[in-house]
């Protein structure tokens, strides 16, 4: 992963619940599987992945190759998750009035920055902790576990 | 300055003196739930038992991180599909290998229920959950919040989770509540306060002099809600009646912790409860919600008292107080699912399942049944005791749900369409 990157937008709209972002986005849009490209980004509004707690909305898309989700917000479980599975999920308050569908993104996660290349508009969200930014980088938390789990285990 | 009830139980388990918001901790669990579902292929072709088994074999280790504090629960009795019987199976197997108390069968029910009912969920504990209603234990003045599934290797393995110590948000519950207002009601209202987007990633913390009178089960239904909020974790004070429920389920220690008074709080908000009326949530999203009055005469093809949010022994009373000697309006399927056989057994001692099914209401085993499981047609109508009225959650995505209090429910079956409990209630 790296931590600065540029990509693509895809728009969505608000409380977009995560059955419907299964299959990548396919309650949405049954044929946006076949329009996403690796790298591209999501933006969406409020309440991003709202709902169940089930893995393979988020797992869709990752598979599909896309490099962030930016959102005015994120459920909790759903932001965790992305990023456990080394997908970086970020809350963006005002990122989905700045950009339209189709223009290209910057985003910087250690300094909090975003930028819309078509326009020059930007907006800041929190700066990723370093816990989060080492899972990403090691790809999510499997092989993050994999490779520090001796050194976090405590004597039980 | 003080902390609060959440602070201070993330602080315990991080091993720190203090936290504060936005803080990062690794807290240490004090409990794991896992649902069955979470053991099937269905997330990850290795299963959840195939991928920590991979972590283990990397690392040289034998064992789960302390098999002690997990508790696996079979959510749909019998395995409908071969995938999840496959997932139970592989469930059993992870049990007796690595050591966790599996309830099935006549144990189980609803798992979060389970949870409650069986006494693994007590004051001051630090507890996650493979689902995300886990946030429901909260109403016995604990932590708790949902984890996926990834997550919950990691947890296997390691017995902590990373979290970002949530701001809270105080809700003070004043006034009178009338007897017909139930959790259900309550959190209705106070979602459609939030909006759809009120509480994300924070912590609602209750209190106020009407929490006394409010029942462990409307406690229960409310915290359940608290994901809909997209809340991380919603809690109760460990009052005495709290506290007095979690000795009757357990034998173990605890220790309840409370608020400090100068516990600083993102916002307040205060809500009376003295003159409420009935509260239903619009299909959509749970905030949704209004006073029942906006909703009467809406036509329905289908009533639902079940799921993990509102089907405990407290809802299946006031559902057949209504239903007795009544009989469900024909146009209507009406479904009873009670949260748990705890809650099945109880209600048949006391002649309620007798009373549903004089009232031709459909009595199911306990599990999570329809609440994910299609059981609506296009354009069909439900007024359900859930926690969930998303596009398509219950069958067509054209169908609609609207979420209200198990007595709205029950007396809108008795309709045919929604209506105000209040008229229907032998009180
Ligand atoms: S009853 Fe419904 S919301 Fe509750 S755990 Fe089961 S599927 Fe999830």
């Amino acid at each position: 992963m790296k931590k600065n990157f540029k990509g693509k937008v895809w728009k969505f709209g608000d409380c977009i619940d995560s059955g419907n972002i299964k299959g990548v986005m396919a309650g949405i849009d049954p044929e946006f599987h076949t329009k996403v490209q690796p790298g591209d980004v999501i933006v969406a509004g409020i309440n991003f992945g709202m709902g169940s707690s089930s893995e393979d909305a988020p797992r869709s898309l990752r598979d599909a190759g896309i490099a962030a989700i930016l959102a005015e917000s994120i459920s909790n479980i759903y932001l965790r998750t992305l990023i456990n599975l080394g997908l970086p999920a970020i809350e963006c308050p005002g990122v989905s009035s700045i950009v339209e569908e189709g223009h290209e993104l910057e985003v910087d996660l250690e300094s909090g920055r975003v930028r819309n290349l078509a326009n020059g508009a930007s907006r800041t969200f929190a700066p990723f902790s370093d816990h989060a930014i080492a899972i990403l980088e090691k790809g999510g938390l499997i092989p993050y576990l994999k490779s520090s789990l001796a050194n976090n285990r405590e004597g039980t | 300055m003080g902390m609060t009830i959440t602070e201070k139980i993330c602080a315990r388990a991080a091993g720190r003196d203090r936290v504060g918001p936005g803080d990062m901790i690794d807290g240490k669990i004090d409990k794991l739930y896992i649902k069955d579902l979470r053991f099937s292929k269905a997330e990850d072709p290795k299963g959840l038992y195939g991928l920590f088994k991979e972590i283990l074999k990397e690392m040289g280790i034998h064992k789960a991180w302390d098999p002690d504090k997990v508790i696996i629960n079979f959510d749909e009795q019998p395995a409908r599909s071969t995938r999840r019987a496959e997932g139970q199976e592989s469930a059993k197997q992870f049990s007796q290998e690595h050591g966790a108390t599996i309830y099935e069968g006549y144990q189980g029910g609803i798992g979060h229920n389970v949870m409650v009912e069986k006494g693994h969920v007590r004051p001051g504990e630090f507890i996650v959950g493979a689902d995300s209603h886990s946030c429901t234990y909260g109403a016995l003045g604990c932590f708790a919040t949902g984890i996926g599934f990834t997550e919950t290797v990691g947890v296997l393995a390691t017995g902590k989770i990373w979290l970002k110590v949530p701001p809270a948000i105080y809700i003070e519950l004043a006034g009178k509540r009338p007897s017909w207002i139930w959790g259900k009601d309550i959190v209705l209202r106070i979602m459609a306060e939030f909006g759809a987007n009120g509480a994300v990633n924070k912590t609602i913390e209750y209190g106020g002099s009407a929490v006394d009178d409010i029942s462990i089960e409307s406690r229960l239904s409310m915290c359940n809600m608290a994901v809909e909020s997209l809340a991380l974790n919603a809690v109760f004070p460990p009052d005495e009646r709290a506290i007095e429920y979690v000795k009757q389920v357990s034998t173990a220690t605890f220790t309840p912790v409370e608020s400090d008074p100068d516990a600083e709080y993102e916002s307040r908000l205060r809500f009376d409860l003295t003159d409420m009326e009935p509260f239903v949530a619009a299909p959509g999203v749970p905030s949704n919600g209004q006073p029942v009055h906006e909703f009467v005469g809406t036509k329905i093809n289908q009533a639902f008292i079940g799921t993990c949010s509102n089907s405990r022994i407290e809802d299946l009373r006031v559902a057949a107080k209504i239903l007795k000697g009544k009989t469900v309006h024909p146009g209507v399927r009406m479904i009873v699912t009670p949260a748990s056989y705890g809650a099945y057994f109880q209600a048949r001692e006391e002649g309620l399942l007798e009373i549903f099914e004089k009232s031709k209401a459909l009595l199911t085993a306990s599990e999570c049944g329809i609440c994910t499981r299609p059981s609506l047609a296009t354009g069909e109508v439900c007024i359900s005791s859930g926690n969930r009225n998303f596009p398509g959650r219950m069958g067509h995505r054209d169908a609609q749900i609207f979420l209200g209090s198990p007595a709205t429910v029950a007396a809108s079956a008795l309709a045919g369409e929604i209506v105000d409990p209040r008229e229907f209630l032998p009180i």
